[in-house]
């Protein structure tokens, strides 16, 4: 059988390898020599060194950013796995019409990032304009504006995981350590959320990469806004995450081009990084049956 | 063998797909990427009429709003690269200036009717100006002449409003006394949505740059002193505290909101320019007509003010690529001398697009805000240049915009204005010029 | 049904409400003259305030580009690169599954390396390369897809694959099926499940794309639906707030259908997604 289908890799492999190179290994490679180059189009790329690098890390708004960025994603994984564990516990027990509310929490999920954020910024603007001010004139308007935004549209994707963990844990543990008089706290403790340990990775990966990654829901909701020239006298979007503002960057004034690729490498290391960081800590807790 | 045959395929496949699709063009062809959405449908008429005439292809893209610079980016990198682009003035030129064909000698530039339309850098002419354009505080005569007729009028003739201080006094009398008028207030809303901002911390910010230019002598600064800056908050405060709704509810209003109110005579002045002629005149009953329309230069309290005029200016530089093919540039060029002089062309500039073009061959423009401003000129008032195109970046804007509304909105202080100004200024020039 | 139970049904019955209200505000803005909406957000259209279906009329033919070739665009796309990326990543994942070599190994991780590498880190490099390939139409884009989509589908069916029997397929293979026959005959129908819930994962990425065709495809002629709504977004003063409601909920509409139709298969989908994750 191996060596048979070894023969068919043309086949099996070629096409998939094919459009990875194009779609992926080729622009990476790319991209990485990119960063260490001055350009405004790609066909007139001088070499430069590490002097992109310099200037992304000595750039306020790119620290800024990803200190925006670091909060949000902490508060917002979380607020999304809490709310989303909750809800999926409840949703297991005794509640009547549990299959719609399901379909209505997984709902937001299909709508897309750039609609999400233009529904949103009309409801926040519509409730805070009774109390004369927007979206766009406070940075921690925008901040949980996002958290909010993000807990909407992804809480129903996690309750979704969650509820998959928590009917694959055996009735017969609960009934044991029931027997052995475990109170209703015990039980969640040192039953349910050990044995869903595995979901709780998946769900922690997937809101931690989701929320370091966001953009186009930052774009839509407050493109960064406001942008404020600080004490140092420089001007900083002060809701701008990491990704909004390697865009920005990218797309701005046309010296930066190269410094925005540089920005780019730094934001996969740092999402690799945090990925593989965090499937290690929580893979450590999850239990063998 | 089989496994050999199989890779073979495959790569004639892949090469088929990838190289057959390839074409060429000999004539050349013309692609446009137009900055202005609301003339887009215009320029693809007119690119339609042209390839008509001639079998000419010309292809016109519309950047979507805010997103030129981005579009340019993207659009520059690729094969078919537009021939035709648009920089805002010395700062945009600065990012393309490798990228612009100098136009020196060619049949376009003979029609400018100023060389000072031509944006010139080392001897060498980069873009063409093809919209002139003008701002002030449009007007609502009906309303102005109601309030001139009161008994509680202390100004009495449109003449007499020729500094600050007489524009606030008709500007708070009018405020005070807006039931009486029947309107919402003196001012439409000054909206800080990102449909209107730019009224204010583009348009409105020509102003301080423009006086502190004047007296310093300069056209450009790496950086600004704020000099004329209380006059700029002077007219934001009777902006804001004389219109229509409370300055908190400012920062969501929009520009739709700001022309509806001036439509429909909820307020009597509106700070905006000559294209807006469109939007604000008599359709369907609703609208301004034309002789109810005046407009005033906005006065901040500078020296001398009484012989300033509007502000013109343009801030739409057409460029031809370098880097395209030279019968592409070719095809550019002609197209270009074509929109300026033939019939059709100069139709369009003027009326479906609504600019008074600085050309030659250039008709007319039907719109009354145009005449009102060539009377200024000729009433020998000094026009107030553009200088806001030397504004050293979209970010200082931006900054400056939050720090108004946020002001406005009571939630700022006019010293964070003034640092937006000043500082942003320095920073972001420095950031530009690195 | 005890009393807890009760209450927790009515909590959610409440949370539900407010679920739904963001989908309802734009339902309700969208019979609303645009001027009214700034105004006050959340209240009912009036007498005054209704504009009846101009904002839809206004909306399909706004900005010069008709709204149904944006929707017609992203049914394509995404109709075209789904298929494509279940085709080809399922046959890739079962051959790296099932040959035992160093470089499939390789193969594997830099093909999960992918699934962490966010789109910036490519975004400029990768619209350069489909622009030289001519790969920015909504009928080659598809490549494009599965070039940057196929970390994480490959992922999913090889941890699905690694799981399956051999048996079946060595059977097959005994009673004389050829590699192809094996393939689409034993392995595929055994795969239908994760095809399903890659396939909705896939679905709802490309459906609700933004950036990629954005940067990608040649936006003279073609936009998909996210792209036209970012450009109907005011155009110097002249956002047309209604009509962008109205094209809000045209688009969520048939995501909404399809949502309804196969949600069973979503949901398990999602729920098997995870559980191989």
């Amino acid at each position: 059988m191996n060596s048979n289908l070894r023969r068919w890799a043309p086949l099996f492999l070629g096409p998939t390898l094919v459009a990875f190179c194009i779609g992926f290994v080729y622009p990476f490679l790319h991209g990485v020599y990119l960063s260490f180059c001055r350009f405004i189009t790609t066909g007139d790329a001088t070499w430069v060194g590490f002097n992109n690098y310099i200037e992304a890390l000595s750039d306020p708004s790119f620290v800024h950013s990803f200190w925006f960025t670091a909060l949000f994603t902490a508060v917002s994984v979380i607020a999304v796995n809490a709310l989303a564990f909750a809800v999926a516990l409840a949703l297991t027990g005794q509640v009547r019409g549990r299959n719609i509310f399901r379909t209505v929490f997984f709902s937001p999920n299909l709508i897309g990032g750039i609609v999400l954020g233009y529904i949103w910024q009309l409801i926040f603007n519509g409730i805070l304009a009774n109390f004369g001010t927007a979206l766009v004139l406070e940075a921690k308007y925008g901040f949980w504006g996002l958290v909010i935004l993000m807990c909407w549209q992804q809480v129903g994707y996690m309750m979704i995981i969650y509820i998959a963990g928590l009917q694959s844990v055996p009735k017969s543990l609960y009934e044991a350590a029931r027997i052995d008089g475990a109170s209703r706290w015990q039980l969640l403790r040192n039953v349910t959320v050990p044995m869903v340990m595995p979901s709780i990775t998946v769900c922690t990966f997937l809101t931690l990469t989701g929320s370091f990654k966001l953009f186009d829901q930052n774009l839509a909701l407050t493109g960064g806004a406001p942008g404020v020239v600080g004490e140092g006298g420089s001007m900083v979007y002060r809701t701008e995450m990491l990704a909004l503002n390697i865009y920005n960057t990218f797309y701005g004034p046309g010296s930066a081009r190269g410094v925005g690729q540089a920005k780019a490498v730094l934001f996969f290391i740092l999402v690799a990084f945090i990925a593989f960081w965090q499937l290690r800590y929580t893979r450590k807790r999850e239990v063998q049956l | 063998m089989k496994r050999k045959t199989i890779w073979l395929v495959l790569c004639i496949l892949l090469i088929t797909l990838f190289s057959g699709c390839s074409r060429k063009n000999d004539t050349g062809k013309v692609y446009y990427l137009n900055f202005k959405p609301e003339q887009d449908a215009a320029w693809q008429q007119l690119a339609q009429k042209y390839t008509e005439e001639t079998g000419v292809e010309v292809e016109v893209l519309t950047a979507a709003e805010g997103q030129y610079e981005q579009t340019l980016t993207g659009e520059m990198d690729k094969s078919d690269a537009p021939t035709l682009f648009q920089v805002n003035g010395p700062v945009g030129l600065a990012n393309w200036k490798d990228y612009c064909l100098d136009l020196s000698g060619s049949k376009v530039l003979g029609e400018l009717t100023d060389d000072s339309f031509a944006l010139r850098e080392d001897d060498k002419v980069y873009g063409i100006a093809y919209a002139v354009e003008t701002y002030g505080i449009i007007y609502n005569k009906t309303l102005l002449d109601k309030y001139f007729d009161s008994d509680f009028s202390t100004v009495k003739r449109v003449e007499d409003i020729n500094n600050f201080d007489s524009f606030s006094s008709v500007v708070r009398e009018i405020q005070s006394h807006k039931e009486e008028l029947g309107v919402q207030g003196a001012f439409t809303s000054a909206g800080m949505d990102a449909s209107s901002d730019w009224r204010f911390k583009n348009h409105l910010a020509n102003l301080p740059i423009y006086y502190e230019y004047t007296e310093r002598d300069i056209t450009s600064a790496d950086k600004i002193e704020g000099r004329f800056l209380d006059g700029y908050k002077n007219i934001w405060d009777l902006y804001i505290n004389n219109s229509t709704v409370e300055p908190t509810a400012l920062s969501s209003k929009t520009a739709t909101d700001a022309a509806t109110e001036f439509k429909t005579g909820k307020a009597v002045f509106y700070q905006n320019g000559t294209w807006e002629y469109g939007n604000i005149k008599e359709q369907n009953g609703v609208g301004l007509k034309d002789e109810e329309l005046g407009i005033l230069p906005i006065y901040i309290g500078a020296p001398g003010e009484e012989e300033q005029g509007l502000c013109t200016g343009s801030e739409n530089y057409w460029c031809v690529n370098a880097r395209a093919s030279q019968a592409d540039q070719q095809a550019t060029l002609d197209f270009l001398y074509w929109v300026v002089s033939d019939e059709d062309g100069t139709e369009a500039l003027a009326e479906d697009m609504g600019f008074v073009a600085p050309f030659k061959m250039a008709l007319e423009a039907e719109n009354p805000l145009v005449k009102i401003a060539a009377e200024y000129v000729s009433d020998g008032k000094t026009p107030v240049s553009w200088a806001f195109t030397t504004i050293p970046s979209d970010n200082w804007k931006n900054a400056l915009g939050t720090a108004l509304t946020q002001y406005a909105a009571g939630k700022g202080s006019w010293d964070d204005v003034e640092r937006a100004f000043v500082e942003g200024w320095e920073s972001e020039y420095a950031a530009a010029h690195k | 049904m005890s009393k807890k139970g009760f209450g927790l049904t009515v909590l959610f019955s409440l949370i539900s409400v407010v679920y739904v209200w963001p989908i309802a505000v734009v339902l309700i803005n969208s019979f609303k003259d645009k001027t009214a909406i700034s105004d006050a957000p959340f209240a009912l259209p009036n007498g005054e305030s209704f504009a009846g279906l101009r904002n839809y009329i206004v909306g399909m033919t706004f900005g010069n580009y008709p709204f149904y070739k944006s929707v017609l665009y992203s049914l394509i796309i995404t109709v075209l690169s789904v298929a494509l990326i279940l085709l080809c990543t399922s046959m890739c994942a079962w051959f790296l599954a099932r040959v035992e070599a160093w470089w499939s190994r390789a193969l594997y991780l830099l093909f999960v390396f992918s699934m962490i590498v966010p789109f910036q880190m490519v975004m400029y490099t990768l619209s350069k390369t489909a622009d030289t390939l001519e790969l920015n139409t909504p009928w080659t884009i598809p490549i494009i897809y599965l070039g940057f989509g196929a970390g994480l589908a490959v992922f999913m069916f090889t941890g699905f694959v690694k799981g399956m029997p051999r048996e079946l397929e060595e059977a097959a293979s005994i009673d004389g099926c050829g590699v192809l026959r094996t393939y689409f005959g034993v392995v595929v129908p055994i795969l239908r499940p994760t095809m399903i819930s890659v396939g909705i994962l896939e679905t709802m990425w490309i459906w609700n794309d933004y950036l990629l065709p954005y940067l990608v495809l040649d936006m003279g002629e073609y936009r998909t639906i996210p792209i036209h709504i970012q450009y109907l977004n005011g155009s110097y003063g002249q956002s047309d707030i209604g009509a962008i409601m109205a094209l809000i909920l045209l688009s969520i509409l048939p995501i909404v259908i399809f949502y309804f139709a196969a949600q069973k298969h979503i949901i398990e989908g999602v729920m098997a997604g995870a559980v191989k994750g």
